[in-house]
């Protein structure tokens, strides 16, 4: 042949002749059989030639090659060839065999010393070779050799021929189970990547592991990862496996280097000699490979990272089943990487949170559907005595409200499964001792579905105490005021009344001169009755003592009357009073003598500002869109001195006459705007003012048609807080 | 000369109205708390009551509520006075049976012109 191995002493040569003919043919259905039961290309190639190597056969040298990629001829399976090496190559233009390859067919050499080109391996004798073919192309070659010249005749052909093609359909049917089982192979591979890379989501583990699979799914020497960063627009390498040295740290732009390169161009890429690469990294000058195979790692066109791995033996090359498999693993590991740092980046935002959860100064404790205590922390422990670990899975209301309070507990709690609740109770702590707290609770929902509810406690008891003094001293200032005004009045309507009657009788007595003296005692006396009688008002309503006394009334008649009273201030100033009423009467039902006030207070401050001007009273119906009800716009303007937008501001407090001097100008109380803007407001209006230094001012009231008892109520509930949590914002007592 | 109740239990309040309403040609009688006001009311004779409302024993509304209550005085006018013009006082004066309702000091020249109206005229 061909490509024995060095000459080898063939154990005997072929015999001449073959025993009987039933031993042929039990000995080629034992090669038949055997060829037919191998389970791998190897085995047939085993039990070709060992089935051929039989007695009654006769055949003593045989070999089996193969072609590889390379064009050479690699021995698979021999017999009488004792030294061959294992998977001994004949090169091409070396030995016999070689001309079946190309011409497919048997071919006889009955004198190998008179063969050019044979390989010596024996010193005389013949050499047959058999095509062996898979899918019609001849992939190896069954060399059988004798010692003798012609040695061989027909029937070895014949029985060769059959041999070698029932060996290449074995062949043919190995290399699919083969390709078949390495496919499951690749994918359990793959799957138990998968698992594993997705079993993991601390990052550093998963990128390690994700190059450990690398490197064994594609039996290289070593490799690295890298991931992509957004904000630098680079790539850092993280894990580093037997590349020549620890690249972990490295940072590469996109388009430097392997990695850099898949990056860019969104490919994976092969590089069979790396050194020689020209798009190669100055900072790979030091590393041990050879050929590198790279490829991006991407989720979708998203790129998070890239994944090279190398050759250092130089024997080894990547080819299209290794680019195959890494293009199967780089999305699992891109994924197992993103998954990975999601999980980090959520796990850095759930510690922020519980950072600032249990740094809180608020009592902060969540809670699962059925009222047990799921977690809490630092500021609730302290709040209530309760450590973590006793209150978790204790229902809370049992925990920490008292026997009076629980029932309403459970309620809130039950509330705060649906909605926010706001409120001000009274609890428990572990000692027993009660502890005032503004709850606040909420429901906890996640993508949907409510998990729970979460409880803010703050700890209210000081500042109740506080309050109840603050009430009680209120109270007992309104109550004091109300005693001193009454106690005030009295003697006060003496001094009025008497001043009075001796000025009606000063004329009579012939002291006309003593009357204007007079007039100033009893308009000090008036003046200071009306401050009085103001201070009353405004204590009666902030003690919550003053009613409504609802009536319904022409409010046209009401205006009248009071620009009747008024016409001596109007006067004063030489001021003009104008009535702007609808034509139809405006009837109204609310309180009156309030209404009076409010009219009174506002066209005599109107007066007191203005002088030589115009006064204007309007009153009109109005439908307002954000109420069911019309409304009453009473408005008073005059042209008088004006605000600026400073002076406004405080305008509707009280004692807050724009300056303390206007008060020595311009008399007055300085409350009749308070009392003005709390009476509207207990009738559910409201009042306002524009103006503008020099411009005069306009002062509107805005009060429903029809005012309801409660309005007082409903306002205060409509600026404050809802009606719930008005009703919780009650302590217990 | 029209007989007119003053009922007012503050002496210079009853001493300043009596004096200024005689001056303009009025008879009046005093009486100093609720109870005797209804006494002397009941007594009869009476052209016109002025009814103080925050009166020892029997207060104002409680007096008129009285008054109105038997046929001798239920058609007597009747002009409530309080202190001061507070929100209530003129409902509760008018729904006691008060004709009329003012507010003291008084005014004495609106107050006339609430009796005049109450009287028909002018003494």
């Amino acid at each position: 042949m061909t490509s024995s191995p060095r000459s080898g002493r063939p154990r005997s040569a072929r015999k001449t002749h073959r025993n009987g003919s039933a031993h042929r043919q039990a000995a080629l259905l034992r090669l038949t059989t055997g060829i037919a039961a191998s389970t791998s290309e190897a085995d047939v190639y085993r039990s070709m030639v060992e089935g051929l190597h039989d007695e009654a056969l006769g055949y003593n040298f045989l070999g089996a090659f193969l072609v590889d990629e390379t064009g050479d001829r690699v021995l698979q399976a021999s017999v009488g060839w004792p030294d061959a090496p294992y998977r001994f190559r004949a090169h091409p233009g070396q030995g016999l065999s070689e001309q079946v390859l190309k011409d497919g067919q048997l071919r006889y050499t009955a004198d190998v010393t008179r063969a050019v080109g044979y390989v010596p391996s024996l010193a005389k004798g013949s050499e047959v070779d058999v095509p062996l073919r898979v899918d019609g192309v001849v992939i190896g070659v069954l060399v059988v050799e004798s010692s003798e010249p012609n040695a061989f005749g027909a029937e070895d052909f014949e029985i060769l021929t059959a041999a070698a093609n029932q060996a290449s359909i074995a062949i043919g049917r190995a290399r699919l189970l083969d390709e078949e089982r390495r496919r499951v192979a690749e994918h359990k591979a793959l799957l138990d990547t998968m698992a594993d890379l997705s079993s993991d989501l601390e990052l550093p583990r998963v990128l390690q592991a994700v190059l450990n699979r690398a490197v064994t799914l594609l039996g290289v020497t070593g490799g690295e990862v890298a991931i992509y960063e957004e904000q630098t627009k680079q790539l850092v390498v993280v894990a580093s496996q037997n590349i020549g040295k620890d690249s972990t740290g490295t940072r590469l732009n996109v388009g430097e280097g392997a990695m850099g390169h898949t990056a860019r161009t969104r490919e994976p890429l092969i590089i069979p000699s790396y050194h020689e690469w020209l798009g190669r990294s100055g900072k790979y000058a030091d590393v041990m490979v050879h050929s590198v195979m790279g490829a991006p790692l991407l989720i979708g066109r998203r790129l998070v990272g890239a994944i090279a791995t190398v050759h250092s033996d130089p024997n080894r090359l990547f080819g299209p089943e290794d680019l195959r498999l890494l293009t199967m693993f780089a999305p699992q590991a891109a994924i197992a990487i993103e998954n990975a740092r999601l999980y980090a980046a959520a796990q850095r935002q759930k510690q922020y949170f519980e950072e600032l959860v249990s740094n809180s100064p608020v009592a902060i404790v969540t809670l699962d559907t059925s009222h047990q205590v799921v977690s809490c922390n630092p500021a609730f422990e302290s709040l209530f005595g309760y450590t973590q670990g006793e209150a978790i899975g204790r229902n809370l209301d049992e925990l920490i409200s008292t026997e009076a309070t629980r029932s309403e507990a459970v309620e809130y709690t039950r509330q705060a499964l649906d909605r926010a609740i706001h409120g001000i109770a009274r609890r428990r702590r572990q000692d027993g001792t009660p502890v005032d707290v503004e709850v606040l609770g909420v429901p906890v929902i996640v993508e949907g579905e409510r998990v729970g509810l979460m409880g803010l406690y703050h700890d209210v008891t000081e500042l109740l105490a506080a309050r109840r003094e603050a009430e009680a001293a209120n109270s007992a200032k309104s109550q004091f005021l109300a005693n001193v005004s009454h106690e005030l009045r009295t003697p006060l309507n003496a001094i009025i009344g008497y001043s009075e009657m001796v000025q009606e009788e000063v004329v009579e007595l012939g002291q006309p001169e003593l009357a204007a003296d007079l007039t100033k005692i009893q308009s000090a006396g008036r003046h200071l009755l009306a401050l009085i009688n103001d201070i009353l008002d405004l204590s009666k309503i902030e003690a919550g003592k003053m009613d409504l006394y609802l009536e319904t009334f022409e409010i046209g008649t009401l205006a009248q009357e009071v620009a009747t009273t008024v016409r001596p201030l109007v006067e004063k100033n030489a001021n003009r009073l104008l009535l702007d009423l609808p034509k139809q009467p405006l009837t109204m039902h609310a309180d009156l003598t309030k209404v009076r006030q409010m009219l009174l207070n506002l066209l005599s401050n109107a007066c007191k500002f203005t002088e030589r001007g115009t006064i204007t009273l309007t009153l009109r119906r109005e439908h307002e869109a954000t109420s069911q009800d019309d409304v009453v716009v009473i408005s008073v303007s005059d042209t008088g001195i004006g605000m600026n937008a400073n002076q406004m501001g405080r305008l509707f407090e009280a004692f807050a006459q724009a300056e303390a001097s206007t008060t020595s100008k311009y008399g007055g109380t300085g409350l009749g705007l308070a009392i003005t803007k709390r009476f509207s407001h207990m009738m559910g209006g409201d009042v306002t003012v524009e103006s503008q230094p020099g411009q005069g001012s306009t002062f509107t009231v805005r009060l429903p048609v029809t005012v309801v008892g409660d309005a007082g109520r409903a306002t205060q509930a409509a600026t404050g807080r809802p009606a719930a949590a008005q009703q919780l914002a009650s302590p217990p007592r | 000369m029209p007989k007119i109740l003053l009922v007012e239990d503050n002496e210079m309040n009853r001493d300043m109205l009596s004096r200024r309403l005689q001056k303009r040609g009025y008879e009046v009688s005093m009486a100093m708390d609720g109870r005797q006001g209804v006494e002397m009311a009941r007594a009869g004779g009476f052209d016109l009551i002025l009814m103080d409302m925050s009166l020892p024993e029997i207060d104002g509304w409680e007096a008129t509520r009285q008054l109105r209550a038997v046929p001798e005085t239920r058609t007597v006018p009747i002009i409530g006075l309080t202190a001061h013009a507070m929100s209530g006082h003129r409902e509760k004066a008018l729904e006691a049976g008060c004709n009329d309702y003012d507010t003291k000091p008084v005014e004495l020249p609106r107050l006339l012109a609430k009796i005049e109206t109450l009287l028909g005229g002018p003494p």
